[in-house]
This record gives C-alpha cells, structure tokens and sequence, in this order.
C-alpha cells in the first residue's frame, strides 16, 4: 500500500465526462501506461433517526475495489467526532441489522469508477463520480506504491499529475495531509499527516472528502433551483471541518 | 531355542521322508509282474510309511512341547517376504530409472559448474593460490565475528538508518539495514566481503530465511541492480573495511531516492521510475538514462 | 468486464450458500479436577494434535443497541485476544433456535474482524456496554468442528488483570460449526463427536429462554 492522492479534475465548460476520461486515458497510454484493469469506490451513507438529546450521527460506509475484503466505515457523531473503521465485508450485514436505528439515504450513494493504469510503480485511476446515475465529475487517483510517506514522493507524484493532466498543482501537500484534525483525549489535535505511514484508510478518507463536496454541491444546486424538496435537503452530511 | 531348532529338524526330516515316499511311489515297480519285487515294492512303502508316522508324532510332541514367545520374534528383512514381490506391481522399475536419471544429471551439472567455477577468475571469497606464485593469503575472507561486529557498529550511520545484524548460517552475518521509511537492505557477508545484497521496499517483508527474493516493485529492484554493480565497484580484497565502509556510505545516500531529481534532468520520473542510480563518488542522484550520457 | 460492488458480491455469497452464517452448538460444563482427562480425550480425537492445543486468551466485551420499535436490543460481541497482535472479532448472535428435531442449537451468526476502533466506533453508534469477561483456554480442531475448553474469569472493575477471578469451579465445553444455510447434516456430525466425550462431559442444547435472563 502506497501513497494515494486524489485529484478532482476541473471541468472544462462543454466538455462531457465521457471526453474527458477518454482523452486522459489515450495521454495516458501514450506516456507508456497499460491498462490494467477496472476499479470502483463507493459510498453509502447511514443516518440516525434523530432522538431526544442526541445530535445526528452519520456512519459512511464505503467499499474500495483495491481492498475487495474490506469495508471501511467512518462515524461522525455530529459534534466533530470521527471515528474510523476497517471490518470484513460482513459488516455490510451488520449495518442491515440497525436499520431502525441507522437508514440509509439512498439518494446520496455515490461512487467512482473507471479504469486503471499502471506506470511503472504508479498507479492510476480515471474515475468518473455518479451520484444516482447522475454524472457528478471526474476524480483522479494516483498511487505510488513503494513509497509509504507523503512527504517522500509528493513531489514525484506531483510531478506526475502535471504531466499528464497538465494542470497546475500546487508545491503545498494537499488539503487532507496538512489540515488533518482529530479529537483524542488531549481534545483537537491538528496532525500533519504527510509525515505519517500511509495507510488504506487515509484513500478512503479522501475519497469521502470529495463525495461530501459533490454532495454539498447537489444541495446548493436544488437549494437555489428550488426543484427538490426537503428530503435532499437533510441529507447533507457534516464531516466536522468548518 | 533349541527346541525351535529341533522341531524345524523335524519337520525337515518329515517333509524329506515324505518326499522319498511319494519319490518311490512315482517309481513304481521295475520288472513285470514279477511276485517279488512287487512285495519288496509294498514292504519298501509301508516301511517308509511307518518311518513317516513315528516322525509325524515326533513333530507333534515337539510342537506341544514348544513354549508361546512372550513377544513376537523380529524377524528383520523377511517380514517383508510376505509381501508381494512381483515386480511388475511394485513399480519399482520406473523409480529406480528416474533415480539413475537424476544421479546422472547431478553428476553432469556438478561438473559443467565445477569446470566454469574454476575458470572464474573473478571469485572473491575464495583464491585458490597456485603453488608457482605463492602469495601472502588474503585477510577479507578470514572470518572473525567479533570484528563484523565492531566493523558495522563503527560505522557512523546517520539517525534515521539502523542496522540489525544476524547469523543465519554459522558464523557469516547478515545486516538488515532500514532507511528511514523508504527501503530496507539486506548485506550477506562472507567474512568482511559483501556477497550478495537484497533491496526492498519498507513495508515488504525481508527475514533472514528469505534474503533472495526480488521487491515486488519496479523501483526496488532496480536499486539492487545499481547496488549490485557499486558492490563490485566498491570491493577491494587488501582493504576490506574501508570497503564495506564506503559501500554503506553509498548506502546511506538512497535515504532521498524519491525526494531528489536527477542532476542532468532535474526531472524526477523517467520512464515512470525515479532517479535510481546514485554515483559513486559524489552520491548525486541520476536516471539510468542520464547518467552516461 | 465490469467491477462488481462490495455488497453485490456478498449477496451473491448469501444467495449461492457459501457464506457461513449459521452458527450449530452445543455446550457443556467440566469440573477443574477432570479437565485434564477431558483434555486428553480431545488429543486423542482432535485433529491438531501434532502440536500442543492452541490456547487462546481473549477479553469479550458483549455491546447493546436499543432500537425503537423492537423489544429485543441487538447485541454485538467484540473479542480481543490479550497478549498477541490479532484483529478484533466482533461477532453477531441471533436468537436462538431450539428445535426438538435438531440435534444441536442453531442460531444466526456473523463473524467479522475489525481494527482496534471498534468499541470506539460502537459507543459512538450509540452502543452501551453490556457485560464483559475473560475467556482463557484451549481450542481443538476436527474437521470443520471446532471444541474449545475455556475458563470464564470476571472482571472486577478499575482492576486491571490482577484480582479478576474465575467464575466457577469449573470450564466451559463448546463444540460449535458455523455453516452456510441448508447443511443439516453439520447437527449430526455434532452429535456423534459429542457421544465420544460421554461421560466426561454431557453436551447438550441449552436452551437460554428457560434459564432466564441469565447471559
């Protein structure tokens, strides 16, 4: 397990997600890549039916072709708290079983996929993000295997993302390895995870970074179009960053 | 015992009246018809007849007389004469073929590889000193623990790297020595010299009993390469130490094999790997391409 | 070719029976002084015995979710060996069957490993500790069948390790399979191990409606 950094490709006016995948993957195959298969990540998320006293809590549940054993879990019991969790697929299951408690919001799963390549010890990911079979955007994944800290290979990995997607990315570590926040026991600790070991979990978290603003996106749309009623609007998630 | 004895001479000496019986009755009688020899034939069997019961009654005396062994008697190899000893169903025969096959085979490599060693005259641990030019014996090989020990414990080795020494096979130590987080190496000794050197990644797993197999990433396994070839660059027979000195030194410079871009380039990927190749002297980092060019 | 989801793939393992989610069981009590026979009768029965038994020292801590509009909450059990590097178990129980026509008891099972955030995770789903204790034994293998010979020790709260003591004079005896659904023949197999271990241990189904709210 290396490195991953996701990257949302900004879209360009009148150009479809289709094109755009497309054109990475041909610039892609010609830098040297192969095509190496298929992958997909997704993400359903469980809401508490809310109770006396207690705020909202969110359980994200989400699935990554690349660890097909695993389901990772993210709680955020709406007062900054995240807890995170890697369990067996069996988990899935067991969420079934709380349905009282925890419904899921259907309206909100949403997922990436598409293609991989491979480049040397790079791996990539042109994936394209549906929420209810509606095209949201394009999300690029990029792993450097044999590295396992951030602050190591950034800059390859940086080197590579302009590259090929020749857009301009920035010297700083991106937004989830600097302005990582936890609550322990010490209370909220800021951590500067570009130094730390890498590790399955932190794909995840990114991926759910970006899921939540395409959601937050939905809502801004209907709340300004005004077309879709209160349901979507409670669905937004809080991930406890301000 | 003895009386074991004595009934198996018995039943030996009946079995062999028996026989000289049966022998005289297949005979039969020489002339024809003739009164005499006829009654010499019937008084001949009833002898033998007569000899054949005494003695049958002696077997069975003997036999009652026989005490049960408190424990069966190890009979070694003629246990197995019970056994099936057809040839055919003991397929013995294709064994015995594929065991010649591969004693022939052991025979003929060992001696291909013992021609090509010995015109190998880039052997390092061993010299074998032809008598006309007698040499003073090399040191580099001799194999003093004690002296790995101190050697790499000298060795200045900055905070971030750390070496673990082992013993796996006798007396010949193993280092593994980590990278920070970037690779882990492992350096097999034989006595002072480098024989051989493994690179893998960090989170790959690298214990003595599996020291040769490749990283499963690209970039590793091109480093060991390049270590390879700095390995021979590095050996020096009259001053050992020194050269496992500046080999881990070389070492050491791979602490940023992703964080420098090549010095001819500046570029960090070339063909989708970082700059592997670390000079010699001036540890400065280089693509396999750039750096003859 | 096209990537399955996670959950598409689990539910073509429910659908084709291959997911084992029915837990077959059978249970019985020892007392100290003659564990070491019952010990040596599964050396001799058990499949593991080229090696000495496996032991295990777990801490299970048994979770509780009320959930509005059911009378039963629904528990979870985490299981944390204690003193080896191992993923944490947590383990979903269903009710009970209890079927006179079944050799052994049957219930719904769900075994699932987890990283160390799970008791974590649980409080803040909103789970309250139930009870908890210590399980400390053997384990044996044969075939599918897994035997384990356990001591219950209690834990005494705000002491740590020291003071817990066992619960009884005696171990538990389990002899349990987790099976896919619809392999009845798993009872039976049970049920003729369990006659080898008479006298030494009497396994039954032990029906937990009739002994009360006993956990």
């Amino acid at each position: 397990m290396g490195v991953t950094v996701l990257q949302p490709y900004p879209m360009p006016e009148g150009k479809s997600g289709a094109y755009i995948i497309d054109h990475l993957g041909k610039r892609l195959l010609s830098l040297g890549a192969t095509h190496a298969g298929q992958f997909l990540v997704d993400c359903e998320t469980f809401i508490s039916t809310p109770q006396h006293g207690t705020p909202t809590r969110a359980v994200h549940v989400l699935h990554n072709s690349e660890c097909p054993a695993s389901t990772f879990s993210i709680i955020d019991n709406g007062t900054g708290k995240q807890v995170a969790l890697v369990a067996d697929n069996i988990f899935d299951l067991l969420m079934l079983k709380m349905t009282n408690t925890f419904t899921s919001k259907k309206q909100t799963k949403i997922e990436s996929r598409g293609a991989r390549f491979e480049y040397g010890d790079f791996v990539i990911k042109l994936g394209s993000v549906t929420m209810m079979e509606h095209f949201k955007g394009v999300l690029v994944e990029i792993e450097y295997k044999p590295c396992i800290t951030l602050s190591y290979c950034w800059e390859m990995i940086r080197e590579m993302l302009q590259g090929f997607l020749s857009i301009n990315v920035g010297k700083e570590y991106p937004s989830y390895f600097t302005t990582q926040t936890i609550m322990n026991a010490m209370g909220q600790q800021q951590l500067h995870k570009q130094n730390d070991i890498y590790e399955p979990m932190d794909t995840i978290k990114q991926y759910l970074e970006q899921f939540t603003n395409y959601r937050k996106h939905v809502q801004m749309h209907s709340a300004m179009g005004g077309t879709v009623g209160p349901v979507m609007m409670n669905t937004v998630v809080g991930m406890g960053r301000p | 015992m003895d009386k074991l004895n004595l009934t198996l001479t018995a039943v030996k000496n009946l079995r062999s009246s028996v026989r000289q019986c049966f022998e005289q009755l297949a005979d039969g009688t020489d002339g024809e018809g003739v009164e005499e020899s006829r009654n010499k034939f019937v008084h001949d069997f009833q002898d033998r007849f007569g000899a054949i019961n005494s003695q049958l009654r002696e077997v069975e005396q003997l036999i009652n007389g026989l005490q049960v062994p408190a424990t069966a008697y190890h009979l070694g190899n003629t246990t197995f004469l019970a056994q099936e000893t057809s040839q055919d169903r003991q397929a013995l025969y294709p064994q015995l073929v594929n065991s010649y096959k591969w004693i022939d085979k052991v025979h003929d490599h060992s001696f291909l590889a013992f021609n090509n060693l010995n015109q190998n005259t880039l052997r390092r641990s061993y010299n074998y000193c032809s008598q006309k030019r007698q040499r003073l014996p090399f040191t580099s090989f001799n194999n003093d623990p004690d002296h790995i020990d101190k050697l790499l414990s000298e060795i200045n080795h900055p905070p971030h790297t750390s070496y673990k020494v082992l013993r796996p096979f006798g007396s010949n130590a193993v280092a593994i020595v980590s990278i920070s987080n970037v690779l882990k190496a492992a350096i097999v000794f034989k006595g002072v010299l480098i024989e051989w050197v493994t690179i893998k990644g960090y989170d790959e797993p690298l214990d003595h009993d599996d020291l040769w197999a490749e990283s499963r990433y690209e970039v590793f396994r091109k480093v060991q390469e390049h270590a390879h070839s700095a390995m021979l660059h590095f050996f020096s027979p009259t001053l050992p130490d020194l050269a496992v000195k500046s080999y881990v030194t070389w070492l050491n410079s791979h602490v940023k094999l992703f964080l420098e871009p090549c010095k001819r380039c500046g570029k960090y990927i070339a063909n989708g790997l970082p700059p592997t190749w670390r000079d010699l002297r001036t540890l400065e980092a280089f693509h396999e391409e750039c750096r003859n060019s | 070719m096209a990537i399955s989801s996670a959950r598409e793939s689990l539910s073509h393992a429910l659908n084709n029976r291959f997911l084992p989610n029915l837990e077959y069981l059978l249970q019985g009590s020892i007392l100290d002084s003659a564990v070491e026979h019952l010990m040596h009768r599964l050396k001799g029965l058990c499949d593991n015995v080229d090696t000495s038994p496996e032991t295990f020292h777990d801490l299970e801590v048994c979770m509780s979710l009320r959930q509005p509009n059911t009378n039963q909450p629904l528990m979870l059990r985490v299981r944390r060996a204690l003193g080896r590097d191992a993923p944490f178990q947590m383990r979903y129980l269903g009710q009970p069957e209890v079927d006179q026509r079944r050799p052994t008891l049957v219930r719904s099972c769900m075994d699932c490993a987890c990283t160390n955030g799970i008791l974590d995770f649980l409080t803040e789903m909103g789970f309250r500790l139930e009870f908890e204790y210590i399980a400390k034994g053997y384990m044996f293998r044969k075939g599918r069948m897994k035997i384990t010979v356990s001591k219950l020790i209690k834990i005494v709260p705000g002491k740590q390790d020291m003071a817990n003591e066992p619960i009884s004079q005696s171990y538990i005896v389990e002899l349990s399979v987790v099976a896919p659904t619809g392999q009845e023949n798993v009872g039976e197999e049970m049920r003729v191990f369990a006659e080898q271990l008479k006298p030494l241990v009497q396994l039954e189904k032990i029906d937990y409606k009739r002994l009360g709210n006993i956990p």
